[in-house]
């Protein structure tokens, strides 16, 4: 296609090896990814004409990590910034509605997270509803494991569906050398392990990891001078439920994520590979069925969330993979899809596309 | 080295008072009671009560009803292994619970004895604290307990009257998240350094500026700095910036007269080190061009424990603070458009 000034392309991916457990800081973290990324493409960080970067004091503990992070940038004279407290996909989103001014040319998105000093099991309770949940110690694992029981009681999956997932997830995960989670495992081998919260076992859960990730993104014909084959952002679309999932009418589907790939024009072709963010094994049999994805389409083959789950990163790497696909494998049409909140309440589903 | 800490156990522990609104505290104050309400509003009960409709964003209004105690569990889990944040110190349930009278369910603890005893459909009744203990707020129900009579709950689906006002307008609330951080490379070195009664910085092969303490990076320029880039610099330097903090009361705060924090400017850097503690000089006094020297902690005395990746160029338990040097102040020109 020739791009019109307003079309917008991801024209450069770069993700760090995710880790268990990093000695880095999230500025070293920041600081490496983004000199990646710019040193693929081929530029001075003086073109970038605005930098947004995705992540959250909360998981590292460090109070304005988020400011300190901007070192990594190196701000003198000053830059064009900005930041979400979302994954990096968010800011991704951020930065492609920044170039729809028109005024800029060439703009950076940066997801980092530092997750391994926190503790998943009680972190997540400060997310949630301060008056009817956070009281509780409600966590995140149990509000996945009570959306997962309604899928069961529903009909619509088995705990066997569920492990099947991982498999699957873990052998795609295999050749990809950017997963922290991979291997051959039978389905079985999963089912004979302990419930953490039932019906959900260890592997149904996202791993812990340290991971930082940037893309660049560019407008109209720039995107030739960055990229042979730019992967053009055809549609991108982000909704939110209410933020109670017990108010939600049905948890055993999506409707923001329904409604986002509507939005987004999912449906107005063939989509080759997916790129879903489901932080829960569950949760991709769930958004495949929103997405509105059938058989034709691979999804994740980087082996997705389960491989690994660096909180604020984790979403901004399903768009580098999916525009990946296009980038350097050759396909049409991929998608990329993120999640935030209590039981999927809030997706962003971005459809890319190469030229033919 | 020993003496330098490679991890930081750290809590993050805050109190706060959450004001409620009318809806809440409708809620707070009949829970305080004894009694569960819903707000009706879309042609469905809302239980507990939202103030606006989930659907459409009107104001739920206030056709308050009595719900429960009793309730359907329609899905469920079980938490094998409480952590330090659930009500209950066993392993118990947690249910999407649909009171007696509600058509939206509630989350809440279902106190089951055992895994096996969970279902959906099954039918619980809700177990409250002591009517002394209660404050109005959802843990003032302890938990659900599987009812003993599975017949509705009386009462339920009649409206409330709520009271002219509300007895409960605030709810406190409490912050405990614990963290274990683990000491960067770049904050290792500098540990290092100080315990050696030295100060490092690292200067940058492109722009030639010397940052302390290091970061690991030049944030001019972006690139990686390590051990390669280490230069020393003399424990001398320039009060290039201050300010006087007055101590308001709050959890933690140990101070209570105003102190002076100033950035330092050490003889040779580029970057100001931030939040030094100057020691022969009055609050009043505190100004711009003073030259101060560093006063180290007898060496038997230093400990790196309180430097971690939070505290980039802190000098924690090992640098006392700074005193005077009595050399005329320097001139303004000498130290503007440094770096933080």
């Amino acid at each position: 296609m020739a791009p019109s000034e307003n079309d917008i392309a991801i024209v450069g991916f770069a993700q760090l090896p995710p880790e268990r457990r990093t000695n880095l800081t999230e500025s070293d973290l920041v600081l490496r990814s983004t000199r990646e990324v710019i040193a693929q493409v081929g530029i001075d960080k003086s073109e970038i004409g605005f930098t947004v970067s995705g992540s959250c004091d909360y998981l590292s503990g460090q109070g304005f990590s988020f400011v300190q992070n901007t070192d990594a940038y190196g701000m003198v004279p000053a830059i064009n910034e900005s930041h979400v407290e979302m994954d990096g996909a968010w800011a991704m989103y951020e930065a492609y509605v920044r170039l729809l001014q028109g005024d800029i040319d060439i703009a950076m998105a940066v997801g980092v997270g530092k997750n391994s000093n926190s503790d998943p099991s009680t972190l997540f309770t400060v997310e949630f509803d301060p008056y009817y949940l956070t009281p509780l110690g409600t966590d995140t694992w149990t509000l996945a494991a009570l959306q997962a029981r309604a899928l069961i009681d529903s009909g619509k999956a088995t705990e066997r569906d569920f492990a099947e997932v991982v498999a699957r997830n873990r052998a795609n995960a295999k050749s990809n050398p950017f997963a922290q989670v991979k291997g051959d495992y039978s389905v079985d081998e999963l089912l004979a392990a302990d419930y953490v919260r039932n019906p959900l076992r260890r592997h149904d859960l996202p791993p812990t990891t340290d991971q930082a990730a940037a893309v660049i993104l560019a407008r109209g014909k720039r995107a030739y001078d960055l990229c042979e084959r730019p992967a053009w952002i055809t549609g991108i679309d982000h909704r939110i439920e209410a933020h109670l999932p017990t108010v939600r009418k049905d948890i055993t589907t999506s409707v923001s994520t329904r409604i986002a790939a509507e939005a987004a024009g999912v449906g107005k072709g063939p989509i080759d590979v997916a790129e879903i963010h489901a932080p829960f094994s569950f949760q991709e049999l769930i958004l495949c069925e929103s997405l509105g994805l059938d058989a034709s389409t691979e999804v994740n083959p980087s082996g997705g969330a389960l491989a690994a789950h660096s909180v604020m990163t984790v979403g901004l790497i399903r768009v580098g993979e999916a525009a990946n696909q296009i980038i350097k494998n050759g396909k049409n049409r991929t998608l990329a899809h993120t999640t935030s909140g209590p039981c999927l309440q809030q997706n962003l589903v971005c459809v890319l596309e190469g030229d033919q | 080295m020993a003496d330098t800490v490679q991890e930081f156990v750290f809590n993050l522990t805050f109190p706060f008072t959450r004001t409620l609104g009318t809806t809440l505290s409708t809620f707070s104050s009949a829970l305080a009671q004894g009694q569960i309400i819903g707000v009706r509003t879309g042609g469905r009960v809302i239980a507990p009560p939202l103030e606006y409709d989930p659907d459409t964003a009107a104001d739920s209004g206030n056709d308050w009803v009595r719900v429960g105690p009793k309730g359907t569990v329609s899905t469920w889990t079980w938490v094998p292994e409480p952590t330090n944040l659930h009500p209950l110190d066993h392993a118990f349930g947690f249910a999407f619970i649909t009171l007696d009278g509600a058509d939206t369910p509630m989350l809440h603890l279902v106190d089951a004895g055992s895994e096996s005893a969970m279902a959906a459909g099954m039918r619980v009744e809700a177990k409250f604290k002591a009517p002394a203990d209660c404050v109005g707020r959802i843990d003032d129900i302890i938990a659900f307990v599987p009812a003993a009579d599975p017949s509705p709950s009386e009462g339920a689906g009649e409206p409330f009257v709520a009271p002219e006002e509300n007895d409960i307008t605030e709810m406190d609330a409490f912050c405990d998240l614990q963290y274990v951080d683990n000491a960067s490379p770049t904050t290792i070195m500098w540990a290092k350094a100080l315990m050696e009664g030295r100060i490092i910085g690292q200067k940058c092969p492109q722009c030639d500026r010397t940052i302390v303490g290091p970061r690991g990076m030049c944030s001019v320029c972006a690139i990686e700095l390590d051990e390669s880039h280490i230069v020393e610099v003399p424990g001398r330097g320039v009060v290039s910036n201050f300010t006087i903090v007055t101590p308001t009361p709050y959890p933690g705060q140990t101070e209570t007269e105003p102190f002076a924090r100033c950035s330092i400017l050490l003889d040779g850097a580029d970057a100001v080190i931030a939040q030094q503690e100057i020691l022969d000089v009055p609050v009043s006094e505190i100004r711009v061009g003073i030259h101060v020297e560093v006063v180290w902690a007898p060496e038997n005395e230093r400990s790196a424990a309180d430097i971690d990746n939070r505290s980039r160029g802190s000098g924690g338990d090992i640098i006392v603070g700074w005193r005077t040097t009595g050399e005329p102040d320097e001139p303004a020109a000498r130290y503007l458009d440094r770096m933080m």
